[in-house]
């Protein structure tokens, strides 16, 4: 009996013993790589994480940490949380300025960022699969009286955190003048939210208001997560009919996808004056410092490397992997082409090593 | 009792293991300023997510012992073919990353999964309900239910119900005069223990149910959406609540056994 304990203890203690050293080798033999961390819109996702592969296979001194949020929390966890983050994209560019620029890293005391790239456009548009209801009636013209349906569920982003979310809400206050009726945000919006969603509509103004608790009642046929690609898995399963999305996210996923009419889709040029009548404000302190106002406008995603960006050179790298002939073509083989040759805001104060990328 | 010599080092590691666990609890509540506590405990929203979570905790709770306990005497009582694959399978909701069993249960349980097809007529949904919630929560914790159980009816002696039997007695009357009253203790601190993991469930509620939303989603969305100073009194209020309802029940419990 004693000799078998003995046996037994000192099993346990080997195994202890080789789970630590296996822990300490493996944390010595992997060679330390320089890391860049990447914080990006969600509906980036897809061709981000082919750009990852490509960058690490053609770089292998660098681990690229990715991370995908909401436009609005991405913001959240340089200019809030102040983590150490190297590169910046969001799905509204107007983001950069109104929150990064606005805000000083407390380490150094100056702006998160002080330029941006305008880095790709999108339209908003629905998606849906053929066996969603009604999929077989909707079109360009009716969409908002089937998605008004109380028994369609229609997956909507949250507009605290999402930029589809205050974008999909622009699109039903838009289409009040586009249709001729008055009535289509409130028919859509009522009774869903335990605390409203106001629409002020002032004809050549239109200020929709969102509570700070948004939380969909019971009864409601609106189902909302923190972000646009959070609503993909549950288009997918079947679980929610239509949901707001970009036009690159719902062909890099193959759904159905309905076009919205260019004067509410926020990506057609030639109506950009009709898009900024709207603006949603958020009726509660949302930034440390900042009060964060959306304007309609077309649709632009920003690219930056923050002040505070631990590791520049490898972000600089990155940078030019993106907008060189690699990081082109994958964002173009996923339906969302760069903006060349780049444009953007305070391009003069971008780093000397990425001067050479703007004319081509 | 002899006061028995035991390896130093187990001292130094056993209190470094409390204090491992104490400080994030009591950093949590330094933190954690007397106003924005006041403020969090009258707000609505915290209130109405506090007693979702525990309503949805207790009713996956007594499903759990509806169809745990039957589960959990004939693992006691019986051997068979496939008895070991069995509870094998049923500790498998403790290893798995509890967001595949949020994917998992949405197969079985979303609109055009499984079951959620075959209820659906009944106008039972589980996304975005409390039937969800309760779902999630039971998946998760029914494994700690029916181990305790187990344990507890196999620590009765079965010469007991054996003589009963021979007595007259039917077998669901042994079962509830003899049995259940001796393992009373081990079957309540399971019922205790479920309840508790269910209340502490994020990752399977949050993919079947995210709203309504229960109080680890709130917290997550609060940190997340934001910052400390919103999530932390969450927490904190959650923490004292749970403390004295588990100090509560398990006092009880040991009163009843007295």
């Amino acid at each position: 009996m004693i000799n078998k304990m003995k046996t037994t203890n000192k099993l346990f203690a080997l195994l202890c013993l080789c789970l630590a050293i296996f822990g300490a080798v493996s944390a010595c033999v992997a060679k330390p790589k320089s890391t860049i961390v990447v914080f990006a819109a969600g509906s980036l996702m897809q061709p981000f994480k082919e750009i990852e592969k490509a960058f690490e296979a053609k770089y292998p001194q660098y681990d690229l940490r990715m991370e995908y949020h909401g436009s609005i929390q991405v913001m959240r966890h340089v200019t809030d949380l102040h983590e150490p983050i190297d590169i910046v994209a969001t799905a509204d560019q107007a983001l950069i300025p109104m929150l990064m620029y606005a805000t000083n890293d407390p380490a150094t005391g100056k702006p998160y960022a002080n330029w941006y790239a305008s880095m790709a456009t999108n339209k908003l548009a629905i998606a849906y699969q053929a066996k969603s209801k009604y999929a077989d009636e909707i079109t360009a013209e009716n969409w908002w009286q089937i998605l008004s349906r109380p028994d369609v569920r229609v997956g909507l982003s949250d507009p605290r955190f999402d930029a589809v979310g205050y974008r999909q809400l622009m699109v039903f206050a838009l289409a009040q003048a586009l249709y001729g009726n008055d009535q289509i945000f409130n028919d859509f919006l009522e009774g869903q939210f335990t605390r409203p969603i106001n629409l002020v509509d002032l004809g050549d103004m239109l200020i929709i208001r969102i509570p700070e608790i948004l939380e969909t009642t019971g009864s409601a046929h609106l189902v909302m997560r923190g972000s646009s690609i959070a609503l993909n898995a549950l288009l997918e399963a079947g679980e929610i009919d239509y949901a707001f999305e970009y036009e690159s996210v719902i062909k890099q996923q193959g759904f159905e996808m309905l076009n919205l009419p260019a004067e509410l889709n926020l990506g057609d040029e030639a109506h950009e004056a009709n898009y900024r009548r709207v603006t949603v404000k958020l009726d509660f302190r949302r930034f440390a410092s900042v009060e964060p106002v959306f304007n309609g406008e077309l649709i632009r995603y920003g690219l930056t490397i923050p002040e505070s960006s631990p590791n520049p050179e490898g972000a600089a790298r990155f940078f030019a992997f993106f907008y060189g002939e690699d990081g082109q073509k994958i964002m173009a083989d996923n339906h969302h082409p760069l903006i060349r040759p780049i444009e953007g805001d305070h391009l003069e104060l971008m780093p000397d090593a990425l001067k050479g990328l703007t004319g081509d | 009792m002899k006061k028995q010599k035991l390896p130093e080092l187990f001292v130094v590691a056993a209190v470094l293991l409390v204090i491992f666990v104490i400080l994030p609890i009591l950093l949590t509540f330094a933190s954690t300023s007397a106003t924005n506590l006041f403020e969090t405990l009258i707000d609505p929203e915290v209130a109405r997510s506090i007693g979702l979570t525990f309503l949805a905790a207790g009713i996956a709770s007594a499903l759990g012992v509806l169809m745990g306990l039957p589960l959990a005497y004939i693992l006691a009582r019986r051997d068979f073919r496939g008895k070991g694959l069995i509870e094998g399978l049923i500790d498998l909701p403790l290893i798995i990353p509890h967001t595949a069993a949020g994917i998992a249960l949405l197969m079985v349980f979303g609109r055009q999964g499984v079951l959620g097809k075959l209820v659906r007529p009944l106008g039972l949904f589980f996304v975005d309900t409390l039937a969800g919630v309760v779902v999630g929560m039971l998946f998760v914790s029914i494994p700690l239910l029916v181990n305790a159980a187990r344990d507890a009816f196999k620590a009765v002696d079965s010469d007991l119900e054996q003589s009963a039997r021979v007595d007259g007695a039917s077998a669901w009357k042994v079962f509830l005069t003899i049995t259940l009253p001796l393992a009373w203790r081990g079957v309540v601190s399971g019922v205790i223990t479920m309840w508790a993991r269910g209340i502490s469930e994020f990752g399977a509620v949050a993919i079947l149910a995210y709203s309504p939303k229960i109080v680890p989603v709130l917290i997550y969305e609060k940190f997340q959406g934001f910052g400390l100073k919103a999530a932390t009194p969450i927490a904190a209020i959650l923490l004292v609540i749970v403390v004295l309802v588990f100090f509560v029940l398990r006092s009880l419990a040991g009163a009843i056994d007295d």
